[in-house]
């Protein structure tokens, strides 16, 4: 097994996590130790330094690291030995295994032939579930985001997205017609997007929703809604209504040899 | 010296208060501010929400009292805003508690931007405190929103703040 000692995590070999960044340190140290793991300078049943070493590098709380351990652990970086320490995982799960598919594709953001009207674009509060679906308080700002989607003049998609005011406060003047959301926070406000829960459900359309598709009131529609993560945190909450007969979700999965986990792909026809 | 001091020096955050869109009911209005103000116990005056349009533009506020007038039901309205109450009318409180839950509960579907107070009265942060006041004392205001000169809302200034400037000017003298 290789030394801890031989591996020591420092200041000189790392650069400190940038405290001005919107990401959370926890998200930025998760990354610098995955980047380790990945580029194999942590091998396989190295045993990283202790929580109390690792504070002490990055200036971070002991909170801030756990956060970040247990997240490497969740996602199988990472093995936890009571009363050994923690170890790099003898699997390895790569980042492109989990989630493969472009987000364009995938959350329907820059398909071609989308023309997109920016319906709102404000703050609210979390009335109703929306705290819980957030796992937020409620007493935190949102930005609250609504767009039609239409192909050929024809509206297909409602999207409401809401994503907590804290996570990325500039989000909420910056261009949503032509921009895509996700390339918005994971390229120019690097809150990277580790993990998304999709919920697929029928719905029937309120009197808005109805309006919106000139359809009537309580005609059935397909709902997507989906919880988007970034590490442990939940960073957005985003609700799509398709107009029926529009198009087809398709959900593909995929399992490769010699690796347990399954992964899917999920795109319009 | 009161006169010295210009808005942006008691100026409070916009995010001190909570935000709703004006398609928000008054019921969820209710939720928010007790979620957001009772809550957290920050209670300080006035416990007030703000309301924007889509495009994140302050459109009015609205108050414990303006919630509270818009729950009314609509047979107890009297036709000018500040009616005398007098002994006499103490049998048109039964009347209005039995009428209280049953027509408010419909009444708290409405939306928001039907009851709020419209934001009319603003103030610049270079301006200077009185003018804030003055403001505030003749519109009858609680709460005072400050755009900047782009026309962007920044902040808000309140009754209290410009009272304790303008008392610890006088006691100071």
């Amino acid at each position: 097994m290789t030394s801890r000692n031989s591996h020591n995590i420092s200041t000189t070999t790392l650069e400190q996590l940038n405290r001005q960044n919107y990401r959370k340190l926890y998200v930025q140290l998760y990354e610098k130790i995955r980047k380790k793991i990945e580029d194999k300078e942590w091998s396989v049943g190295f045993q990283i330094p202790t929580e109390k070493q690792l504070c002490e590098d990055f200036k971070v709380s002991r909170a801030t690291v756990r956060s970040a351990i247990s997240e490497l652990v969740r996602q199988g970086y990472l093995t936890c030995q009571q009363g050994r320490g923690t170890f790099v995982s003898k699997k390895v799960i790569s980042d492109k295994l989990t989630m493969f598919t472009t987000f364009g594709e995938l959350f329907l953001e820059a398909e071609i032939g989308f023309s997109t009207d920016v319906l709102a674009q404000t703050i609210m509060m979390p009335v109703d579930d929306l705290a819980d679906k957030l796992n937020i308080s409620g007493d935190k700002h949102i930005i609250y985001i609504k767009r039609l989607r239409k192909v050929d003049n024809k509206p297909i998609l409602i999207q409401e997205t809401y994503i907590p005011f804290h996570i990325c406060p500039p989000l909420l003047e910056e261009d949503v017609k032509k921009n895509s959301l996700f390339e918005l926070l994971e390229k120019k406000y690097e809150i990277q997007i580790t993990g998304v829960r999709n919920y697929i459900d029928v719905t029937y359309l309120d009197v808005d929703e109805g309006r919106l598709f000139d359809l009537s009131e309580s005609s059935p529609a397909l709902v997507l809604t989906q919880h988007f993560f970034s590490g442990e945190t939940q960073i957005m909450y985003m609700r799509s209504i398709k107009r029926p007969n529009s198009f087809v979700f398709l959900i593909e999965f995929e399992k490769k040899i010699g690796d347990d986990r399954m992964n899917y792909k999920f795109s319009k026809l | 010296m009161t006169e010295s001091k210009v808005v942006k020096d008691l100026m409070i955050d916009v995010f001190e208060y909570p935000h709703v869109p004006y398609w928000f009911t008054i019921k969820q209005a209710i939720m928010v501010i007790k979620k957001s103000l009772i809550e957290t116990e920050k209670c300080f005056h006035p416990l007030a929400i703000l309301i924007f349009d889509e495009k994140y533009n302050l459109l009015g506020t609205l108050t414990m009292k303006d919630i509270m007038r818009g729950l009314e039901p609509k047979f107890m309205r009297t036709p000018t805003e500040k009616a005398q109450v007098s002994e006499e009318e103490s049998s048109l409180y039964l009347i209005w508690d039995t009428l209280f839950t049953k027509e408010s509960k419909q009444l708290a579907e409405k939306p928001v931007g039907d009851i709020m107070v419209p934001a009319k009265f603003f103030v610049e942060p270079k301006d200077p405190i009185t003018k804030a006041a003055y403001i505030m004392i003749f519109r009858d205001l609680g709460l005072l929103p400050v755009l900047d000169d782009k026309k962007k809302f920044v902040g808000l200034v309140r009754m209290i703040e410009i009272f304790d400037e303008i008392s610890n000017a006088i006691l100071k003298e």
